[in-house]
């Protein structure tokens, strides 16, 4: 297989890793189109709240890891297109006999390439929107096992949740600043005096 | 000649290993200071004066929430507080401390007119002014235009260090990929905000240099003259400044989230600033309530704060009296680079001292600086136009002699 694609008007050779993307977004939608709708189905009967919950996890899940999929495959294109850079860069010589100093001048470019590509691409709208979606999506995941952990063990088990503590915060928050403004107006009633 | 240079590399690392094997001990912050007000977890610090008699108004340092103060006084060779105590000036800095949990409600509203405004009160109070000068770093320099333009009757001067106020730049990379960001996601789970999270966005900007070619060049720099004592001291002085360095890199306080969000979202994501439509606790901040000499300075290499992040600041104030300074070096080195020292804290603070005048009544003399006002902006282009070709030059001459000369151990 020697297609070509284009990374940002560059042309490089196919990877396999592009193999692997396609059957993951054939694999997403296949899962869109089945098991999801059956997971996103309303719950019914007396447990339906903690199912209907429950189940939402599993689609947070997916939406995790199809924005890692992405993001990874990305990446790889980035990675393999510095590679190749680096390889044509190198100089003949180098072949044979490694010496530290031409060691050292494999690291200065390697260094460099890698660099300047990575860099090139994380000014990218590829990379912005990659980033944005995966850190949403991990947000997400992230917000969903916490709730799952309040609502299954914590307070089961009649211990402080998160959501408890913020609260509390809160509430300390709003007094503090009510307490400073009623100071701030004691200390100009004392100065007007 | 192969074995010797790899034993040259090999000593290199070794003796690298072993400096840092030994904890080498250094501090940061060291310039001698005392606390002089306090309110939450901010600090309010005062510098003991290095001079018998200092100029008449103080100066405020307000420093980012992000990262810590003190890199402003890294160590006393590479430390802009002491250079400005030298020059003469009463110093104070805020210390935002390190938020936590209770912190997570704390607003911008709370950090400018509370915090910031609080401190300047302090000041005032205690030096019997209706004035100081404020002295905003990076986007501690975003607050204290905020604040400017709020409090104008509080602040005599304005200087701006390597600050944004215009962030709809497409130069620098945290611009385009907070636009990209739900900031309401981070902030709903995290309600404090990781300072390692927004650690991983700076290491992502240049990850290959920022983790691992940093490092290399560390011990790279390593010198191998086992015999030859001054080395080994150049060595443990350049680990400890590598080691401080690190220390700040990685010292993250965490965000107050509501803070981060409103930060994120009216500044990087709408560009309220400066379009005048931000607003603090129901109140506008109109820029053009900027009346008083504003001192802009920017680093020309800036990755994090592009130089047309900060340009359209004057531009969009009111203030007649305004100087615009731009250095060659990058964000951080503007604090501790070579210029810094020698370039960046005298022109500081040439511009402030005619500006730190009082009157009879301990207010601020009106109309006493324009006379000595140095021509600092036409000085800059120059001095930046023969600082690059220096640059230039000085890289190509350091290029050219490692070229031709490889390094060979004296052993």
């Amino acid at each position: 297989m020697n297609t070509e694609v284009n990374i940002k008007g560059k042309n490089m050779d196919k990877s396999n890793l592009e193999s692997t993307q396609e059957f993951y977004d054939q694999w997403v939608n296949m899962y869109k189109a089945t098991m999801g709708k059956l997971v996103e189905m309303p719950a019914v009967g007396p447990s339906r709240e903690k199912s209907e919950k429950m189940m939402k996890g599993v689609s947070t899940f997916v939406n995790l890891f199809a924005a890692g999929m992405d993001t990874s495959s990305n990446l790889q294109k980035v990675f393999m297109e510095a590679m190749q850079k680096v390889q044509e860069k190198i100089p003949a010589d180098m072949d044979g006999d490694i010496s530290p100093e031409k060691y050292k001048e494999f690291y200065d470019i390697w260094i460099q390439t890698y660099s300047d590509t990575f860099k090139d691409f994380a000014k990218s709208g590829h990379f912005t929107s990659d980033l944005g979606k995966l850190n949403a999506h991990l947000m997400d995941f992230q917000k969903y096992n916490r709730e799952m952990l309040e609502e299954n063990y914590l307070k089961p088990m009649n211990m402080p949740t998160k959501t408890e503590i913020d609260e509390i915060n809160k509430e300390l928050y709003t007094l503090k600043k009510t307490v400073k403004e009623l100071a701030r107006q004691i200390k100009e009633l004392k100065e007007n005096k | 000649m192969n074995e010797l240079k790899l034993n040259e590399e090999y000593d290199k690392f070794r003796h690298g290993i072993e400096i840092l094997m030994k904890p080498p001990e250094f501090s940061v912050a060291t310039t001698p200071s005392q606390i002089v007000y306090t309110e939450d977890k901010m600090k309010l610090i005062h510098y003991i004066p290095a001079v018998a008699k200092t100029h008449a108004v103080p100066i405020l340092i307000v420093y980012a929430l992000v990262n810590r103060y003190y890199i402003l006084d890294l160590q006393p060779d590479k430390s802009v507080i002491k250079k400005l105590l030298e020059e003469g000036f009463d110093v104070y800095v805020i210390d935002w401390g390190y938020p936590s949990g209770s912190d997570r409600y704390l607003t911008l509203d709370d950090y400018v007119n509370g915090y910031i405004h609080n401190s300047v009160e302090h000041i005032k109070e205690k030096c019997g002014l209706d004035k100081i000068t404020l002295l905003g770093v990076c986007q501690g320099g975003t607050f204290s235009i905020m604040y400017s333009a709020l409090h104008p009757e509080n602040v005599q001067n304005l200087v701006t260090l390597v600050a944004p106020v215009n962030f709809d730049s497409n130069k620098g990379i945290l611009n385009l990929w907070a636009k990209g960001l739900d900031v309401d996601k981070i902030v709903d789970y995290y309600g404090i905000v990781p300072g390692d999270f927004l650690n991983s966005a700076f290491l992502l900007l240049d990850p290959f240099r920022l983790m691992i070619d940093k490092y290399v060049g560390m011990f790279e720099r390593i010198e191998c003259n086992p015999e030859d004592t001054t080395s080994q001291i150049r060595n443990e002085d350049y680990i400890k400044n590598f080691l401080r360095m690190e220390k700040w890199i990685f010292d993250s306080p965490d965000q107050a989230g509501e803070t981060y969000r409103q930060f994120m979202k009216d500044c990087y994501q709408k560009n309220l600033l400066i379009k005048n439509e931000m607003m603090l606790n129901g109140k506008k901040i109109n820029l053009k309530n900027i009346t008083m000499p504003v001192l802009n300075v920017m680093a020309e290499f800036d990755h994090l704060v592009p130089t047309d992040a900060s340009i359209p600041l004057a531009d969009a104030i009111s203030s007649t009296d305004k100087d615009t300074l731009v250095f060659p070096t990058g964000h951080i080195g503007i604090f501790v680079g070579s210029k810094s020292q020698k370039e960046v804290c005298p022109k500081i603070a040439a511009w402030l001292k005619p500006r730190s005048f009082l009157n009879g009544n301990g207010n601020v003399k009106a109309g006493s600086v324009k006379k000595e006002l140095p021509k600092l902006v036409t000085e800059k282009t120059e001095s930046v136009k023969e600082e690059r070709s220096k640059l230039a030059k000085e890289k190509t001459l350091e290029h050219n002699i490692k070229k031709r000369k490889p390094k060979v151990n004296k052993k």
